[in-house]
């Protein structure tokens, strides 16, 4: 892009501005704050973050959440996009439409529609229970199991469409090249396909990530509160606790720590995009 | 043919589509809006079906609906300190009134122009703003599968409803008031809250989940995912209204609860429809209404005679109602965040 077309992205430079970047300033101002009453400037929040094993291990689990989601996702995803990039057009947009689907309804609807699957008495149980692989009922609501099953659906068309739109721009010639020169389906996929598809996959990682680790809606209804994640955990200490400050600077705290995770998911995408072309 | 806008043109056409969007409420300039906040769940239905027709009818202003809970009404106040209040009418639990007084977010309710406010029971006449219910908490049980109705908190502790029994987090009024009422109940005080703790050590092995909010907390019922389990009257009520299968109980330890009441928003843009919009809320023929299922409110009109669920649960007459424990929420508010703290440290998985 030009030089000549920054004008154009003035307005939504403002937006940002205003919606944005100052109330990130003003969250940054309150984490700063020792006291409930805001008088006096301190890094107190963070140092009781940091010094404190449960505190920090509420982040360590949220980032680990994120993780175990987004592998589910991928090991699920991929798959999908992988075929939808394979079949013919009509069948590609039936596809395209089937991920697509969860984002046509309300977060908490679908997860909602989860707490019936995923309860004691619910759709999974009973098949479980009819099949007779269980005696009793499975625990699957208020784990973090069930948490991250849900995460994995609810965000797979995240996963799915980055990685797809990458896959469909492959030159079919390449997997037939390898074919032509002996490697069977699956050495095609490691050796050539997975390889050129791992920009979408990074993209696609990356957005799951980011969505699944705050998703306070999901996290809440299916984890529960003993579960306690980081966006509950500042959602409680700002409303429940009405310590805005530790709240802040929980908010500034995790927000670092995605934004470092996403760095490193794009470092590693880099890397192996040159060394893919070298 | 080519078409060209020029800049004159353009706002012209932007002013000519600014005045189209602003004309009808130029046209019906007559009317008012009042924004009213109100509880989830049972509240804003209540609101709606009874309260909103009635003032309609009343007043000719139509009232927007605010749905959000006590403490974020308090932390949206907070954040609009200075500015317009985004609503005009505040619905607080007990513990709320205490904070948005101190913070300066409602005013004196003037009960010179409220009718209605004299016929309140006396306990429902504060200064501040008129209560208009009571919120009471005891045991929820699932009758199909206990059918002896529990009798005490300790009932909760058999280990025959090992992975049956349901809590809420402390951010929600029921959760707490759980917890400062098992304290009482097992010798602590509002300064030592160190037998509660001792009791939810005891419980956890029975516990099967933990609800982060209200609305979960009802899905368990709904899906049975527990069988028994503090609850409010008022959501017992609501979900025996949708044929779920819950009953409410009152243990030998007496009943708890807190009032709810109505305030007039320091700045409210709209302070006189306010006002009548609350007075309404303690006319004796709304409160009879609000009386009946599925909504069961407790009545503070005077006037209004019991019936229905909240006699055959909690109490025959007035006089009952005034003997249930109330709890001191200046002492307990300062230590919320020390006790949700604690309750999450201790219940963690």
């Amino acid at each position: 892009m030009g030089a000549s077309n920054s004008p154009l992205a003035l307005p939504l430079a403002a937006v940002f501005t205003v919606c944005f970047v100052a109330p990130l300033f003003v969250l940054l101002v309150l984490s700063l704050h020792g006291d409930v009453a805001m008088t006096n400037w301190s890094l107190l929040n963070y140092l009781s973050f940091f010094t404190d094993r449960f505190s920090y291990s509420i982040l360590i689990d949220t980032l680990l959440l994120g993780v175990k989601a987004t592998l589910v996702c991928f090991i699920f995803g991929f798959p999908v996009a992988w075929l939808s990039a394979r079949v013919n057009a009509r069948w590609q947009s039936i596809l395209l439409f089937l991920v697509i689907l969860p984002i046509l309804t309300s977060v908490v609807v679908r997860t909602f529609s989860w707490i019936v699957i995923l309860g004691r008495y619910g759709v999974l149980n009973q098949i479980a229970l009819g099949l007779g692989l269980v005696s009793e009922p499975l625990r699957l609501l208020y784990t973090e199991t069930g948490v991250v099953m849900v995460l994995a659906q609810v965000q797979m068309p995240l996963m799915v469409l980055p990685i797809l739109s990458v896959l469909s721009k492959q030159d079919p010639n390449l997997a037939d090249a390898s074919r032509a020169l002996g490697a069977g389906e699956w050495r095609t996929l490691w050796k050539i396909t997975l390889p050129l598809a791992i920009p979408g996959i990074v993209a696609g990682c990356i957005l799951t990530y980011a969505a699944s680790v705050t998703a306070f809606v999901t996290q809440s209804l299916i984890g529960g509160a003993r579960l306690i994640y980081m966006p509950l955990d500042i959602y409680q200490q700002a409303v429940g606790a009405n310590n805005w400050p530790y709240a802040a600077a929980l908010s500034i705290i995790f927000m670092v720590s995605v934004m470092a995770v996403v760095a490193i998911l794009n470092a590693v995408g880099r890397r192996s995009e040159t060394h893919g072309r070298a | 043919m080519k078409l060209t806008i020029d800049r004159r043109q353009l706002m012209q056409s932007a002013g000519i589509l600014g005045l189209a969007m602003g004309a009808p409420r130029l046209a019906l300039g007559e009317e008012k809006t009042l924004v009213a906040a109100t509880f989830p769940g049972t509240w804003s239905e209540a609101d709606r079906n009874v309260l909103l027709p009635a003032f309609k009818k009343k007043t000719g202003a139509t009232v927007t609906q605010s749905i959000i809970l006590g403490t974020d009404q308090v932390s949206r106040l907070v954040a609009a300190k200075g500015n317009k209040p985004p609503f005009d009418v505040a619905f607080f639990d007990a513990p709320q009134v205490i904070d948005a007084v101190r913070e300066g977010l409602i005013v004196e309710y003037p009960v010179a122009k409220s009718p209605n406010f004299k016929e309140l029971l006396p306990s429902a006449q504060d200064k501040w703003g008129p209560k208009i219910t009571m919120q009471v908490i005891g045991i929820g049980y699932n009758p199909t599968k206990i059918t002896t109705p529990p009798t005490s908190w300790d009932d909760l502790l058999d280990p025959k409803y090992k992975g049956r029994v349901g809590l809420t987090a402390l951010n929600s009024q029921l959760g707490i008031a759980f917890l400062v009422e098992v304290n009482r109940v097992k010798g602590g005080t509002d300064e030592n809250f160190d037998p509660a703790f001792k009791y939810l050590a005891q419980l956890l092995p029975n516990v099967g989940a933990i609800a982060a909010n209200l609305g979960a907390y009802a899905t368990l019922w709904q899906q049975e995912q527990v069988d028994i389990a503090p609850y409010n009257f008022n959501f017992v009520q609501t979900l025996k209204a949708k044929d779920v299968p819950v009953e409410l109980s009152i243990p030998s330890s007496g009943a708890v609860g807190w009032s709810t009441s109505l305030h007039l928003v320091a700045n409210a843009a709209e302070p006189d429809l306010a006002v009548q919009y609350i007075d309404l809320h303690l006319d004796a023929a709304i409160q009879e209404q609000l009386m009946k299922s599925p909504y069961d409110a407790i009545p503070t009109n005077a006037h209004v005679k019991l019936e229905g669920g909240i006699t055959k649960t909690l109490a025959k007459s007035q006089d009952d109602l005034a003997k249930i424990r109330t709890i001191d929420w200046e002492k307990i508010n300062p230590q919320r965040g020390a006790l949700i703290d604690r309750f999450n440290r201790e219940i963690k998985l």
